[in-house]
This record gives structure tokens, C-alpha cells and sequence, in this order.
């Protein structure tokens, strides 16, 4: 964890949730600096491990290892799979927390190592939120099947990051946990926060792309970092949960912004979901985004 | 670019939109509305429990054995309660303020027992006593306000305490400053075992009042400020008044010859019915990379003529990311009261107060200590040891001004040294 003053605000770092978590403030004042970055860190942290497939005592490693058995949730849990069922609802199926035991067959290295056909067939019969049974705060998880809140915990994180920190801290802010981020509203002087869009092709190292936001969220979607390479196409990390397979022509990175970063992730995963028709989609909802 | 293209949800951002409120507002009300500043946030983190264990051991002219329990537990909306049992086990023996004399001299109790010491250590009491207290507080933050409310209570054989205190704390300056208010109420009851002895007269005389009332009034402010990420300092005064029966029902004076200085007789003693302390306090945090150094100095004063100064250090380091390392030290001295005396000369008339107990005397201290932490747990520190060390050494007049005869050849205030151990054991839950 650290804190810097660059020009005339603070940027905080630490990691959390795999991957670099930001903070920036715009202020003089270095307590409220720390104070951002500590509450910002703590709820990555809480989220990390309150929904972590990784830590059995965790809600997901409580609902997975549950072998069919009904798992009655708290509160916050239970919202985070209304929204989860609300995204698989409007994309037909194809947003779907239950897809991730597919990963078991993919291995997004950079590598051209591809799974046999047979063995992401095999896997379907294990994922489909249309398979699991929720309501009045339990979820019956048939055994096999897994669920997993990745694709929607970090923008989550982002969002509650944000309120905790608004509540405490008049200054002007930006939370950005791993390229999903939030600001808070105008910096001094009516200045807005310049976001850049990471070059695909380059990523880390360039940008292709700077979005000024003054107040909302914004999330991009893309193959930069995870990918395989299949008879010399790109295939990215998110698969489509019908075929198993990932999706296939989607554009690069999609660049959704909105009123909360949850908004503007979901809507950036749809898009990308889409794969040729990520734009059109985007079009017709009337979205602000940037397609590469 | 589609960026400034109109916001118009359509069918899927309609129905996202609605379950996006739906899942933020459920822990953070009113936010989501990208139009709104956000809003303060329902706490979503489930309350914490932090459970003290403490043994205190303690060593000087008496034994003290404390074992304390406390438990806080704080609520993420920033309220917390704390409640703390201790119970002290007290035994060994305390001067009873008289003059060694040379001879074999015998001390009797308000008690009536009595019974004989050698010639040259200072004449003391045997006590054996077991308190126990319960203390409480609650604290609701309120916007910039924080308000604390707590109880006391107390109970031993011959004395028993209740006391309420109050509290707010004021964040201003986008709480770079805080600014506090306090106050307290005590009201306690000394009831000495045997009776109360009647002050000035012949020590075991007793005024038939099995119980005397006494009572502490206290009243505190104090501001303290972030001067820098590193920095910060604060500045507090208290004032208190107290009333009511503020003699030690044990000490007793003596009467010595004009020239052998051989004690005669013995008076019980007496202080003044009231007492107004004031103190002023300045105190400094200063975080260096890792390491952090605490300072601070108190000028305390009374109308009973005590003033004092104590300054104290400490400096924490780090030794891993689990472990720590704190020495502590601390200068105290102070004048004694007006009415101190050694000893009462026979045949000059009884003073109308008159103390002989150390701790109203002209004195100076020294505390060297050091404190060990260890959390096992390593960075998710669920739970800690600490250890802490510390000797007082605690130097008077050995020779005050007037004494006469054998007084003169015999130290009058022996050193004190306190060895104290204290050992917590802390943990979440």
C-alpha cells in the first residue's frame, strides 16, 4: 500500500482482488489521501473475501462446496444473485455466474493449448443459472455446478468503495480497482478526470484512448489480458456459457461508461458477449462507450 | 466517439438500471443516482468484538495480583460499546505515616489491633483487600459529533465509587481538528475499617461515623490537530473539585521529643475537606517511515500546594511486520503539599491540617519500561500479546529540614522501587 502526490492530488496503490487497485484525490491534504485509501482498501478486501471462490469459508465457497444442498445467504449476498439472475435474464443466458467451472477446461495463457471438444462438452451439463434453484434468500446449487461472482464483485467493490469513501471525504475522488473505476465528480476548478483506454496490444504500456469523466462509472471489457491463441485467432478469456467456447468476434476492448461502475461493467460484458454485435448493441441501448 | 451521444435507456439498461439501485442501495441508500453526490452508507460489515485479557502483577512494599477483562465492540457505523471487569487483589503493608524511633515502638490500628516494629524501618500497616470494579462506555458518532456516555462503579471493603462521565468530540476542519468536551460526577464512600479517626486528635479516637461521603467533579476540553500526514498534536486542561472526606483514614503523624526526636505520641491525621486540581496537557505523535515516537508533558497544580511536571517518552519500532518494540520513559517530580510534615514537634500547638504520607511530600520519579507486541496471527492480526516492563523508582528528602535527635541519623523516605509486569492477551472475534 502506498501514497503519492502527483501534481496537485494523491494517488493511492495496493493490490487486491488480482490484480492493481488506484485511488486518486483531489486534495492537499495528505490525512484525507490516507484516509481514501484505507477505506478503499478495506472493502476490497471485505468483498475479496467475503465472495472469493478460492477461500471455502467464503459466501461462493460456502454456496460451491454445498453438493446440492439449499445454502441460505445474508443480505448482500442474496442482492448480488437478484442482480446476477437480472444479467442472465436480459442476455438471454448469456451472462451466467454458473459459467465459470468452464475455466476447468480453459487455460487463458497466451498459449495455443485449445481443450478438446469432448471436454468442454462435458462440462455443460454443469452450467446454466437456469439449472439453479433461488428464491427467499436460498440457493439450491445442483452438485458439479459452481457459481462465481468475478464478473460482478469487483465493479460491486468499486461502487461501495466509492459511497464509503464519499461519506467521509469532501474531496473529489476516483476509485479504480483493476481498470473498473468510479469518480465522484468534478476535481478543482471544474476539471474532469482523465481516464485512459489501455492499448490491447500493448497492454500496460500504451493508450489508444483518453475518456474525460467527471461523475459516474466506467469498465472496460476485453481479451488484453487473458487470451489464447487458436489458429492464429485471438480468443478471449470470456467464453460463452451456451457453446462453452469463447466468444468469437468480439471486438478488442469495450469502453462503457455509466451512472455506477456495476452498470457500466455488466453493460461492457453484454456488449462483449455479443461479439460482432457488440456495437449495435451498444447503439441501440444508447450507451456512452468506446469500442477498439 | 459516442460519448456525448444522449443517455436513453433502452430495454436492457432500463432493467439494469433498476437491479443496479436494487443491489446498491440495499447497503448504501440514495446512491446510484449518478446525479446526486453519494450518500452516507448503511453499513454492509457485520459488527467486531475485540476481547482484552490482562494480568497485572506488581510488586513494592505490596503485591497486587489484576486481573481485567475488557470487551469492546465496535459497530461499522462507528458505535461502540465497551465494558471492563477488573478485580485487584491487594496485600502486603503501607506506611501508616509515623516516624521510626530508635526503639521498639508500637503502632496500633483504628482497628485496635497493635502490635510492635523494629527500631529503625518506617512504621506501616498490613492490609489485605479485594476490589472489584466494572467500567462501561457507549459511543454514538452523530455527523462531526461523536458522543460518549460512561459508568463506574467500585467496591472494596472500606470503599466504594460511582461515577458517571460524558463526552463529545467535534470534527472540524474536515476533521483535521477535533475539538472535546468532557465531564464527570463521582460519588464515593469511604468507610474506614474500625471507624474514622477524629483528625489532629490521639491516633485510635474515633468520631462514630462508620461512613463519609466524597465527591469529584471533573471537567475537561481539549483540541487536537493534524499538522501533517506524520504529525499530530494536542493540547487538553482539566479541572476538578472534590469535597467531602479526602483524609487517609489509616495515616497517623508523630509527636516527637523537641530534642531526643524520639516519637511520643501519635495524632491521626487530616487534610482539608476540598481540593481544586487543574492540569494542562500538551501531547505529540510523530510517525517517522515506520517507526512512531509519543511525547508528552503535564503541569498539574492544587490549592493543597502540590505542583508537578511529568514529561514522558516513548518510541515504537517495528521489528517485523508481527512484532513490536516500545521503551518507555518518564520524569515526574513534585513539591509537596503545605501541609506536609515529617513529624509533629511536641509542645508546639496542632497545626489544623497535617499530612505525613509520602505521596504529599516533595518527591521525584523515574519510570524506565518497555513494551513487547506480538501479534501470531501475522497481518491479519486477529489476535496480540503485548508485555509490558516497567520499574518506578520513586526519591525523596531523606533528611527534610527540622528534624532533631535520632530523626536525623535515620533515612525518612526510604526509595521506593515498583516492579511492575503486565501481560494482555487480545483478540477479535
Amino acid at each position: 500500500m502506498s501514497l503519492k502526490r502527483v501534481e496537485d492530488y494523491f494517488i493511492g496503490r495496493f493490490t487486491a482482488m488480482a490484480g492493481p487497485c488506484e485511488i486518486l484525490v483531489d486534495t492537499d491534504s495528505p490525512p484525507r489521501g490516507e484516509r481514501a485509501l484505507e477505506l478503499a482498501r478495506q472493502e476490497a478486501r471485505r468483498i475479496e473475501r467475503k465472495f472469493s471462490r478460492y477461500l471455502p469459508d467464503s459466501e461462493v465457497g460456502r454456496i460451491n462446496g454445498s453438493q446440492g444442498q439449499p445454502v441460505r445467504v445474508d443480505e448482500e449476498t442474496a442482492h448480488l444473485l437478484d442482480y446476477a439472475a437480472t444479467c442472465y435474464e436480459v442476455s438471454e443466458g448469456l451472462f451466467d455466474i454458473t459459467s465459470g467451472v468452464l475455466r476447468r477446461a480453459w487455460k487463458f495463457d497466451g498459449s495455443d493449448r485449445v481443450p478438446a471438444e469432448a471436454t468442454v462438452a462435458g462440462l455443460l451439463p454443469y452450467v446454466g443459472w437456469g439449472r439453479v434453484a433461488w428464491g427467499d434468500r436460498t440457493l439450491a446449487l445442483p452438485a458439479g455446478m459452481e457459481i462465481d461472482l468475478g464478473g460482478i464483485g469487483k465493479e460491486y467493490a468499486v461502487d461501495r468503495a466509492a459511497s464509503l469513501i464519499a461519506a467521509e471525504i469532501p474531496d473529489a475522488f476516483v476509485v479504480n480497482f483493476g481498470g473498473d473505476l468510479y469518480a465522484s465528480g468534478p476535481r478543482r476548478g471544474g476539471r474532469p478526470w482523465n481516464i485512459g483506454v489501455d492499448d490491447p496490444e500493448r497492454t500496460g504500456d500504451a493508450t489508444i484512448a483518453a475518456i474525460p469523466l467527471t461523475r459516474g462509472g466506467l469498465a472496460t471489457s476485453g481479451d488484453a489480458r487473458r487470451y489464447i491463441l487458436y489458429r492464429g485467432k485471438r480468443l478471449g478469456h470470456i467464453l460463452n456459457p451456451k457453446t462453452g467456447w469463447p466468444v468469437e468476434g468480439a471486438p478488442r476492448s469495450v469502453t462503457v461508461i455509466a451512472p455506477t461502475c456495476v452498470e457500466a461493467g455488466t453493460l461492457s460484458t453484454l456488449a462483449y458477449l455479443r461479439g460482432p454485435g457488440a456495437r449495435e448493441f451498444l447503439e441501440a441501448e444508447g450507451a456512452q462507450f468506446r469500442i477498439a | 466517439m459516442q460519448l456525448d451521444a444522449p443517455e436513453r435507456p433502452r430495454a436492457v439498461r432500463a432493467k439494469l438500471r433498476t437491479a443496479t439501485c436494487l443491489l446498491l442501495t440495499a447497503v448504501a441508500p440514495r446512491f446510484a443516482h449518478a446525479a446526486d453526490p453519494p450518500a452516507p452508507p448503511v453499513p454492509a460489515s457485520p459488527p467486531t468484538s475485540q476481547i482484552d485479557l490482562t494480568g497485572l502483577f506488581y510488586s513494592e512494599r505490596i503485591r497486587v495480583l489484576e486481573p481485567t477483562m475488557r470487551y469492546t465492540r465496535t459497530y461499522s457505523s462507528g458505535r461502540s460499546f465497551f465494558g471492563q471487569v477488573s478485580v485487584d487483589s491487594v496485600t502486603g503493608a503501607s506506611p501508616n505515616g509515623t516516624l521510626p524511633t530508635g526503639r521498639t515502638q508500637t503502632v496500633t490500628s483504628a482497628s485496635g489491633r497493635s502490635r510492635s516494629v523494629s527500631a529503625n524501618s518506617i512504621p506501616t500497616v498490613n492490609f489485605s483487600d479485594t476490589r472489584i470494579a466494572l467500567d462501561g462506555e457507549w459511543q454514538q458518532p452523530v455527523k462531526m459529533f461523536a458522543f460518549s456516555l460512561g459508568g463506574h462503579f467500585s467496591h472494596e471493603k472500606d470503599y466504594q465509587s460511582e461515577g458517571v462521565t460524558g463526552r463529545v468530540a467535534i470534527d472540524l476542519n474536515h476533521k483535521l481538528t477535533t475539538l472535546s468536551l468532557g465531564g464527570g460526577y463521582n460519588n464515593d464512600v469511604v468507610s474506614p475499617v474500625g471507624g474514622t479517626s477524629v483528625g489532629m486528635a490521639p491516633y485510635g479516637e474515633l468520631t462514630g461515623a462508620a461512613s463519609n461521603p466524597k465527591h469529584v467533579k471533573t471537567a475537561l476540553v481539549g483540541v487536537s490537530q493534524v499538522l501533517s500526514r506524520k504529525w499530530l498534536v494536542g493540547v487538553s486542561a482539566s479541572l476538578s473539585s472534590e469535597d467531602g472526606y479526602l483524609t487517609d483514614p489509616y495515616k497517623a503523624l508523630s509527636i516527637i521529643d523537641a530534642t531526643t526526636g524520639i516519637p511520643l505520641a501519635q495524632v491521626s491525621e487530616q487534610r482539608p475537606d476540598t481540593r481544586q486540581r487543574r492540569s494542562v496537557q500538551g501531547d505529540s505523535v510523530y510517525h517517522f517511515t515506520s517507526n512512531i515516537l509519543y511525547l508528552s508533558y503535564r503541569r498539574y497544580w492544587d490549592d493543597w500546594g502540590i505542583g508537578s511536571h511529568t514529561i514522558d517518552a516513548r518510541y515504537r519500532l517495528p521489528v517485523t511486520s508481527a512484532a513490536f518494540v516500545e521503551p518507555h520513559v518518564r520524569f515526574y517530580t513534585q513539591t509537596a503539599a503545605d501541609f506536609y510534615r515529617f513529624g509533629l514537634v511536641q509542645g508546639a500547638p496542632l497545626p489544623q491540617y497535617a499530612t505525613s504520607d509520602y505521596r504529599m511530600a516533595g518527591l521525584q520519579s523515574v519510570t524506565l519500561g518497555a513494551t513487547i507486541g506480538f501479534a501470531p496471527g501475522g497481518r491479519r492480526r486477529t489476535s496480540e500479546w503485548t508485555v509490558r516492563a516497567e520499574y518506578v523508582g520513586q526519591f525523596g528528602d531523606s533528611s527534610p529540614p527540622g528534624t532533631v535527635g535520632v530523626q536525623t541519623r535515620i533515612d525518612l523516605f526510604p526509595a521506593v522501587n515498583v516492579f511492575s509486569m503486565v501481560v494482555n492477551y487480545r483478540f477479535n472475534r
